[in-house]
């Protein structure tokens, strides 16, 4: 059967028959002895003592339960027969608990011992206290009625006829209305076993009942249907609370969250113990954002949550937070306030009661009312104003001051007289009207004094009298000004310098610099120095001594720099004189001044002595370092402008448009025809190179330009049939190399090194890269002479791996195409890096050397191996080798310029790299073969378009190429090539 | 044009937008106008007779920012769902929803063809996204920006970006380049001369930028007005004489665009002026504010 069951192939499932059965029946039992156990749970089969399995699937008859997988019994299943006569009425059958339990669980239940509420003193009591203590919170409620007059109007009874009936009957409080009789006709153990059925089963759904009011004022706590064994149960307390939000029936807004409803409680008991009514703000707590700041009207979807972009930046009019805030704000604003007990406190206090309580919940007060109190500023009391009035001296005196001046006369010829008329006026001016009337009276017989009395020389008296009253009244006046407004002095600096005969402050009139604060306070200084010291040897400098003459600003700091170190005076105290310079800036100059000032000196002093006018030689000396500190002072102003000028600042970058977006543009792809650029760090060497390449800014727009000709002229002119050989070959290529570019990218071997080192570091030590071009050519020796060999020989070295026959079959077949190509390109400049076509031309040509000297079998076409060959060969093919030479050196000396762009080059060729290495069996490439590799390279990108190659990465290296290191890169590098091709020489 | 012929007279209300007005902008020949805002919604004006025309309702959150093609057929739109919504005009009803920007999207523009729509977004990408296709990937993501782009003009061979990075980028699709002109101040709008010569930017330092783009020199700066935090556009005439731009208080500034000096000045709303467009022939303007009306202004 077994050995069957090999052959045939079976449909369905056998039918089993009776020895498969036994069979079954014996491979169950050894399995059961342990074969199963080794299979994982999910595995293993649960079978019967008669090896059936009992459990199946959902279609292989369920779970295996009750009589042979049926509800029934042995018996079968019988529906209960409903019997009902007159004398023997069907009884109504209560179901309990019990008539679903299985025995055991029947026994597990009653084992159980527990305590009854009904004995449970403490907990009666327990109850009983938290009905109180409801019924107490309950009069502390507000009643449904809001406002105080129904709780002094209505008294309630102190109970009720029901009440007292119940009581009568031997009800007390707390208990339910029940027929407790009826409990006790079941016996004690029945009932507590019930009891605690009870509570088993309800456990989670009627917590604790005796609790329930005090804990959930608002819920009816339903009266559990099974009756007798609640008896025990206090009736609950229903409170009634009155609805004082403003939500809907029934909604309550804590349902999900009942910490809100402490939180609100405690709000509300504060607020009735501040004493006046807030109104909660539910919404800041609920809907309100983080910030609380939602647009108002547009709420998001129910299932969203607010963000920060939901925020409404734009203040919005209506506000609806403004109400929270000022609850949030309220008690530390009185709290700050009521601690200092002053009178604006008081005022401000008044007024938040008054603000809030004119308004209603939900509304604000307006920010402009229509109806305003008009208010007067109480009148402003003039800061010196003295609250003890003073009569400011003889009133008449000032009086007599607006009498017009009587005509002037000539004093009387009599010189007593005149000093007679003198002497009293000034007297009466003195003392008054009254003094003259005194004295008129007194000398009314006396001649003399008939000018009092309009006699002799009375028109000089009134004349001296109006005088000396001027004169009087003006210095009275002056006193009384000092006194009642110091501030105010009369003596002003202008005044006193006048009195003093001081020359007058001017403003200079002389432009004023860019800072004008600075300048001022310098020209002030500067007059002021002026007026008390007369610096005319310097303010009077010889138009040849003013060495700063071009910069005036400059030369009136070095005026000011000579007085200050030559004259005394007033100094300026920190040298504030040029401010908006800089620190430095100001201690150039101030060495150049010394010097000047020297050389003023040393000027004078010969002139002194020399006393000829020729002009000072100084002049030329100090030519130097005026032009030197007008230089310095310039670069100051242009680090101000560089600051200044930092912004706009312009940056240029690559930046690779999707094609589609220039499709779609109705624009040339300036892209077009190049690769997609690399993923992103596809390889570690791959994402260090591109690093610098995306880093790189700044490039010059001809770059760009350039480039953006190049690919028109790319396109048509390197498809080549060769090319497309090529291709083909690429793609085995690629299919073979992968592990080898993988493995080298992630062990980032010497060659690559190498590579570097020979393209970048190649100046800086030749040491070393000689040492790598040995190194490198004693590897590869031995491959080119057996090659060179060979052809000398006239046969083909077969390469040492399959693959790179192939590859050299392709190349092969690739020579003679190239032909075709190369009367066009051999005539392109190699010197031009830029140019592509000119690189294409030059690769072409470099084939298609081989061709033309004839000398060899054009197996290999690289330059290396034909130098090497060329080389090897030398006596033998002396004439071709020269031939060969001369243009072979001059492309090795092109390559090796445009092996600037190594980049490029490594990066793209490194496969093509990896590949020729592959072929030469030496997987760390020396710098020839980097040729080789680079020069097909080269060719295969100029042939594939869309291979590897991105033109940005060719146009950076380009661009590198054209930098300066370049040349310099470029002639070592002929130099590293010659010296190695004298090297071989000696070894060969 | 003088300063006389400055559009200073209201014309028209336009009232109904619930909230603030975040955009109004006039279609490409100036006889419509669309605004956009807070309330989610997109309507369509004719400012001239005052006519609220259509809504387009389908945005999730504000929308930010509207552009209508040039032959007045489809409709872009972007806000703070982090979708493009692009419409089609006359049914109202949504084309395309174009997903994909990992913020609010700021500010959304048709190419001159109708398509390419790209949108700048808090991302801090400018993204292409194809109207011709019915793939709703971008078809290029520009994600040189340092910060937010607030702002994105075309031209017919350029996407300009404003950043507020302070750069204004200039990504040249014909010559794959792009030119970063830093400004130093976060730019809040940019909006091109209608020579196309020149790029004027909204800076958050309250000034108004006007740069050359074929130098990137700085040509002049205006000032005046307030522009601190929110994001409010500024333009020029279509003669390019003055340069236009709102303030936080709700005036709106004419500028001279030679001398930089203040023309004209008047207080348009009362509240921040975020949008303002000028008519592409006539001395029309129309201006949204956050008070939700849109204003359109005659001489």
């Amino acid at each position: 059967m077994d050995s069957d069951e090999e052959d045939y192939v079976f449909f369905g499932t056998p039918i089993e028959r009776e020895e498969e059965i036994t069979n079954r029946r014996k491979k169950a039992a050894a399995e059961a002895s342990g074969n199963l156990r080794a299979l994982p749970p999910w595995k293993q089969e649960v079978r019967d003592e008669e090896g059936r399995r009992r459990f199946h699937g959902a279609f292989t008859g369920g779970f295996s339960a009750g009589y042979f997988n049926t509800v029934g019994t042995k018996e079968g299943w019988a529906p209960q027969s409903f019997t009902s006569s007159r004398k023997n009425r069907a009884e109504v059958k209560q179901q309990s608990i019990f008539n679903f339990l299985d025995e055991d669980e029947k026994a597990e239940l009653e084992g159980t011992l527990g305590t009854s509420s009904q004995f449970d003193t403490f907990g009666f009591t327990a109850a009983e206290h938290a009905r109180k203590q409801a019924d107490k919170e309950q009069k502390q409620r507000p009643s449904a009625i809001p406002g105080p007059i129904p709780d002094e109007l209505v008294l309630p009874a102190s109970e009720s006829i029901g009440v007292k009936l119940l009581l009568k009957m031997g009800w007390r409080h707390g208990r339910a209305i029940n027929d407790s009789r009826a409990s006790s006709l079941y016996d004690a153990r029945r009932e507590a076993r019930k009891a605690l059925l009870a509570f088993a089963s309800e456990d989670a759904k009627a917590p604790c009942p005796a609790d329930e009011p005090v804990e959930e004022p608002e819920s009816f706590t339903v009266q559990p249907s099974d009756d007798d064994a609640r008896s025990s149960q206090s009736l609950p307390a229903f409170v009634c609370n009155p609805k004082q939000d403003l939500h809907g029936l029934g909604y309550d807004p804590f349902k999900h969250a009942p910490e809100f409803r402490e939180k609100k409680r405690l709000h509300l008991l504060n607020d009735k113990q501040r004493g006046d009514r807030k109104t909660m703000s539910i919404k800041d707590s609920l809907f309100g954002s983080k910030s609380g700041k939602a647009a108002p009207g547009f709420g998001i979807g129910a299932l969203e949550e607010y963000d920060a972009e939901d925020e409404d930046i734009y203040a919005a009019g209506y506000d609806f937070e403004e109400t929270c805030i000022e609850d949030d704000e309220e008690p530390s604003r009185l709290g700050i306030e009521s601690k200092q007990p002053s009178r604006l406190s008081i005022e401000s206090k008044q007024k938040v009661v008054a603000r809030d309580q004119g308004v209603l919940p939900g509304f604000k007060v307006a920010s402009v009312s229509d109806y305003q109190l008009e208010r007067f500023d109480p009148p402003v009391i003039p800061k010196d104003f003295a609250p003890h009035h003073k009569f400011p001296g003889p009133l008449e005196t000032l009086k007599k001051l607006d009498v017009p001046s009587p005509p002037e006369v000539p004093p009387p010829d009599d010189s007593n007289l005149k000093l007679l008329i003198e002497g009293v006026a000034k007297l009466v001016a003195r003392c008054g009207k009254l003094f003259e009337d005194l004295s008129r009276k007194k000398n009314q017989s006396n001649p003399l004094f008939s000018f009092l009395s309009g006699g002799n020389g009375h028109d000089y008296y009134e004349r001296r009298l109006w005088e000396e009253h001027q004169k009087f009244g003006v210095q009275a006046k002056l006193l009384l000004d000092g006194k009642l407004s110091p501030s105010m002095q009369k003596m002003t600096a202008e005044s006193r310098g006048k009195l003093l005969g001081e020359k007058p402050l001017e403003r200079s009139s002389r432009e004023t610099t860019s800072s004008s604060v600075a300048s001022g306070e310098f020209q002030l200084q500067f007059n002021l120095s002026d007026t008390f010291k007369k610096p005319d040897s310097f303010s009077k400098l010889p138009e040849v001594a003013k060495p700063f003459k071009d910069d005036p600003a400059k030369q009136e700091r070095f005026e000011q720099f000579l007085k200050e170190k030559y004259e005394g005076g007033l100094r300026s105290t920190g040298y504030t004189v040029a401010s908006n310079m800089s620190e430095a800036a100001r201690a150039r100059e101030k060495l150049d001044f010394e010097a000047a000032a020297e050389a003023i000196e040393k000027g004078k002093r010969g002139k002194e002595s020399m006393v000829s006018t020729q002009p000072l030689d100084f002049l030329a000396s100090g030519m130097q370092f005026t032009s030197g500190g007008l230089e310095q002072v310039e670069n100051g102003h242009a680090e101000d402008l560089v600051t200044k000028k930092m912004y706009p600042r312009r940056e240029e970058f690559q930046w690779r448009p999707a094609p589609v977006l220039c499709k779609r543009f109705d624009l040339i792809d300036p892209f077009m025809g190049k690769p997609p650029p690399a993923p992103r760090a596809r390889s570690k060497i791959d994402s260090l190179l591109f690093i610098p390449d995306s880093v790189k800014v700044a490039k010059p727009e001809e770059v760009a330009i350039t480039n953006r000709d190049v690919p028109a002229a790319q396109t048509g002119a390197q498809m080549t049939i060769e090319d497309v050989a090529e291709e083909e070959i690429e793609i085995v290529a690629e299919n073979v190399e992968r592990p080898v570019d993988l493995y080298k990218a992630i062990f980032s071997d010497d060659s690559d090194d190498d590579v570097e080192d020979l393209n970048t570091k190649k100046v800086e030590d030749p040491e070393k890269k000689t040492e790598v071009a040995t190194t490198a050519l004693n590897r590869l020796i031995a491959d080119d002479f057996l090659e060179s060999l060979g052809k000398e020989l006239g046969f083909e070295v077969p390469p040492d791996t399959p693959y790179s026959t192939n590859k050299a079959n392709a190349l092969r077949i690739e020579t003679p195409n190239s032909d075709s190509g190369n009367a066009k390109f051999s005539t392109g400049t190699y010197l031009n890096p830029g140019n592509e076509t000119a690189q294409d031309g030059d690769s072409q040509k470099n084939k298609s050397i081989p061709v033309r000297s004839g000398g060899y079998n054009s197996s290999k076409h690289t330059v290396g191996l034909l130098n090497m060959s060329g080389k090897v060969n030398e006596d033998k093919f002396a004439q071709e080798d020269k031939k060969v030479k001369s243009p072979s050196s001059r492309q090795r000396n092109w390559s090796s310029s445009s092996s600037s762009d190594d980049e490029r080059s490594r990066k793209h060729s490194k496969r093509h790299r990896h590949r020729s290495s592959g072929s030469y069996s030496d997987p760390s490439s020396d710098d020839r073969e980097h040729y080789r590799s680079r020069s097909k390279g080269k060719r295969e990108r100029s042939s594939r378009e869309k291979s590897s190659h991105s033109r940005k990465h060719s146009k950076h290296h380009k661009h590198r190429s054209r930098d300066s290191p370049s040349r310099s890169h470029r002639g070592s590098e002929r130099e590293h090539s010659e010296g190695r091709k004298e090297k071989r020489k000696r070894r060969d | 044009m003088s300063s006389s012929e400055l559009p200073r007279k209201e014309a028209n209300v336009l009232k109904g937008h619930e909230g603030a007005v975040l955009a109004a902008r006039f279609n490409s020949d100036g006889n419509y106008c669309l605004s956009c805002g807070k309330d989610r919604t997109i309507r369509l004006w004719n400012p001239h007779r005052g006519i609220h025309i259509k809504t387009y309702k389908s945005h999730g959150r504000e929308v930010r920012d509207v552009h209508v093609t040039p032959d007045n057929s489809k409709l872009c739109s972007c806000g703070g769902d982090r979708q493009i919504f692009y419409w089609d005009v006359s049914t109202g009803r949504v084309i395309r929803k174009f997903r994909g920007h990992d913020g609010e999207v700021n500010a959304v523009k048709f190419n001159e063809y109708a398509s390419v729509v790209v949108s700048a977004g808090y991302d801090r990408s400018l993204r292409a996204w194809d109207c011709r296709s019915h793939s709703t990937e971008p078809i290029q993501i520009i994600d040189s920006f340092l910060d937010t782009v607030m702002s994105v003009c075309l031209t017919k061979t350029e996407i300009i970006g404003g950043s507020v990075d302070g750069t204004v980028r200039t990504f040249d699709i014909r010559i794959g380049r792009e030119i970063s002109d830093d400004l130093g101040q976060p730019v809040n709008c940019i909006s091109m001369s209608n020579d196309g010569n020149c790029i004027l930017a909204s800076c958050l330092d309250s000034s108004i930028r006007l740069l050359d783009r074929s130098t990137g020199e700085l040509l002049q700066e205006y000032k005046g007005h307030a522009c601190k935090s929110y994001k409010m556009d500024c333009c020029l005439t279509n003669s390019d004489a003055h340069v236009i731009g709102g303030s936080e208080d709700g005036s709106i500034f004419f500028w001279d665009l030679v001398d930089a000096s203040v023309v004209s000045k008047f207080r348009a709303h009362s509240s921040v002026v975020t949008s303002v467009s000028y008519h592409p022939k006539d001395n029309c303007m129309i201006t949204s504010s956050v008070d939700g009306s849109v204003r359109v202004w005659k001489t």
